[in-house]
């Protein structure tokens, strides 16, 4: 006859190895680090740069000649040998094939006709990488883009890409939309920019370029500016119920109730266990998905 | 008994003509479609977010996964574009590497675009056919950088390694019987009768339409427009290179192949001419271990396969990572293009439509 099996004390649960639960604040992929600068390229802050640069480096030249005649006079008057004069420092060259395109004043006859035609709506036009760039005001961007696509000397009849940047350590704006265009028939290309606030509504640009459609969605997608008169301002490639813009910078890279338990650390499989009992206590069959 | 109500449908998101997971609602009268509604973003992974996070090296690793049957053509476009903004000047063997490997990923797209058009409309031969020669070409891209698909096959600069032992003489045994294998491919199509039948008058979109919404590529080629980017902007070694642009004015999907079959053998004589007068010299530049940009934006455009693929960048001063990145992916732009050549026909144009266009989703929803 068999022994009558003795009831054993259920084992101690064990405790789960390490952290599991994600700490928001101290999550290292969500730690998102702010741009400090303004990186919008620009001719008129790039000589202001090179102007003031210039300015620091005769100053600092010139200090050291100062510095020089006080030592030299105090050598003599205590009678020294008189110091070495100041060598000016000569700014290192790199050995190497780069050669980085600055921005330089616009000389392209495109450029110049529309300044021309666009007067006072210009902000800044130049050039850069071999690339024509033209800053308008942000109220005037479909009368650029009119003038650009109906003046027969211009002619740039397809809008090849659209695209925004966000930049939020900027002070008066907070995108930049630039609108690339190309001219089929004259093998030239233009890049026209605006830049916007925080909740400015520009205007759309589909009656004058219908590809603009799926473009000014996207940039509604992605970094959250309307485009007024739009046929369809909805999302395009994230769900319509998607919370915040991705391509904004304050958005982190791992998404938001993603990884609130990280299942890299659980090597043994304890976390999803205690999720599964979790779930059995509060009647979640994760198993078997209920039918509709 | 007989109803005449609209009914509507859904195309996809699984469904084996849509290469990938494109969802088309549909709108039907009948067989024919009255409205049509192209549904994306099922294969969003956010690229443009990942690369703003990447060194300027990482990130073509990226362009890969866009357009996984043209990567070459994807990192072609990511590493000129980055040597534009730091104005890199790479040497001209390497250049005329890029040319010739570009060119032969652009056969291997084609390849792969006759293959599925042809089995989407009812022709199984050419599949096999085509897919024989593409196996040829990818396993030249795997003795070249290691992949058949994901090649990150350039560096910012020029190249990585030299051309292997061995790949000048197998590219020219391909290039010996290609031009056969183009003719194979004519043979059974050209003068089909069932294949004309599908294909001649549909979908149609002419020169205006095609301009308008931005479409590129052989689909804007086939409606009389020459607009090829290696002739416009050319990059690379194609401003040396001896081709011609061809062009149909039917505008139908029967111009659209014809095209694309013209381009093969203008592909075919590109990478003859890189074979023949590949110069010699080092195939890197000089350049420094890590590059920190100055304050810049370019756009820098690439005829791919399918149409002008730019690349956008902004750049800030010291920074070793893109501040911006943005992709012009051509299926994006050329997607749009959708309702307006089918709505008004039938149902069954609307597989031969979203063939003819070659979309790849992996580069639509980035």
């Amino acid at each position: 006859m068999a022994e009558p099996i003795e009831p054993q004390a259920p084992a101690a649960p064990e405790a789960p190895a390490g952290p599991y639960v994600y700490d928001h604040a101290a999550a290292p992929f969500r730690q998102v680090v702010m741009p400090k600068t303004v990186p919008l390229p620009s001719f008129r802050t790039y000589t202001a740069e090179v102007a003031a640069a210039a300015a620091a480096d005769e100053a600092k030249w010139q200090k050291q000649l100062a510095d020089f005649e006080v030592a030299k006079t105090k050598a003599e008057t205590e009678g020294k040998d008189a110091p070495k004069p100041p060598v000016r420092a000569v700014p290192r060259k790199d050995d190497n094939d780069m050669k980085t395109p600055w921005p330089v004043a616009a000389t392209d006859a495109d450029l110049l006709k529309l300044q021309e035609l666009l007067g006072d709506s210009v902000e800044e036009c130049f050039e850069q990488a071999g690339e024509r760039v033209c800053q308008v005001k942000k109220e005037a961007i479909l009368e650029a883009l009119r003038v650009c696509r109906e003046e027969p000397s211009l002619k740039y009849e397809m809008l090849a890409d659209q695209s925004a940047t966000h930049y939020p350590a900027a002070k008066d704006f907070a995108f930049s939309i630039v609108y690339h265009l190309t001219s089929v028939s004259r093998s030239k290309r233009l890049r026209l920019r605006i830049l916007v606030p925080e909740g400015f509504i520009p205007e759309s640009a589909c009656d004058l370029y219908p590809s603009a459609n799926w473009m000014e969605r996207e940039i509604y997608d992605m970094l959250g500016i309307r485009f007024a008169n739009h046929p369809d301002m909805t999302r395009i490639l994230c769900p319509e119920d998607w919370e915040g813009y991705p391509l904004r910078k304050e958005y982190p890279t791992v998404g938001w109730g993603q990884r609130d338990i990280d299942f890299r650390d659980d090597r043994g499989g304890v976390l999803n266990r205690l999720a599964m009992e979790k779930a059995g206590q509060l009647g979640i069959n994760l198993k078997q998905p209920k039918a509709d | 008994m007989f109803k005449n109500e609209e009914m509507e449908i859904n195309l996809g998101p699984q469904h084996p003509s849509t290469h990938g997971v494109l969802r088309v609602k549909l709108r039907l009268d009948g067989e024919t479609v009255t409205k049509c509604t192209p549904v994306i973003g099922y294969l969003h992974r956010g690229v443009e977010k990942i690369c703003e996070n990447k060194t300027f090296f990482q990130g073509q690793v990226w362009t890969d996964r866009m357009d996984y049957v043209a990567s070459i053509s994807n990192n072609l476009g990511w590493a000129e574009g980055v040597e534009k903004l730091f104005g890199i000047e790479t040497p001209r063997r390497a250049r005329y590497i890029r040319t010739m490997l570009t060119e032969q990923n652009r056969l291997a797209s084609h390849l792969l675009w006759l293959a599925t058009h042809a089995l989407d409309i009812g022709a199984m031969t050419v599949f096999l056919y085509a897919f024989r020669e593409r196996e040829y070409l990818l396993d030249l891209f795997e003795a070249f950088c290691g992949a058949r698909l994901t090649t990150t096959a350039f560096r910012i600069g020029g190249l990585r390694e030299d051309l292997p032992p061995g790949f000048i003489k197998n590219a020219q045994a391909f290039q010996d019987r290609f031009l056969a294998c183009i003719d194979e491919y004519e043979e059974l199509l050209t003068e089909n009768r069932i294949w004309k039948k599908r294909t001649v008058g549909v979908a149609k979109l002419n020169a205006e339409d095609c301009i308008a919404l931005g479409v590129t590529g052989p689909v804007l080629r086939a409606a009389g427009v020459p607009y090829d980017i290696r002739k416009a902007f050319p990059s690379a070694a194609y401003a040396e290179m001896d081709f011609e642009i061809p062009t149909r004015t039917e505008a139908d999907t029967y111009a659209r192949y014809l095209v694309r079959l013209a381009e093969m053998r203008q592909s075919h004589r590109i990478i003859q001419q890189c074979i023949d007068g590949l110069p010699e010299g080092p195939v890197m530049a000089k350049i420094p271990k890590i590059l920190k940009s100055e304050v810049n934006e370019v756009y820098h455009p690439i005829e791919a396969p399918k149409g002008e693929l730019g690349y956008y960048f902004v750049a800030e001063k010291g920074g070793t990572m893109p501040y911006r990145m943005h992709v012009r992916a051509p299926s994006f732009v050329n997607l749009q293009a959708l309702p307006k050549m089918t709505e008004g026909r039938l149902l069954a144009d609307v597989i031969a439509a979203i063939g003819t266009l070659d979309v790849v989703l992996g580069e639509i929803d980035r």
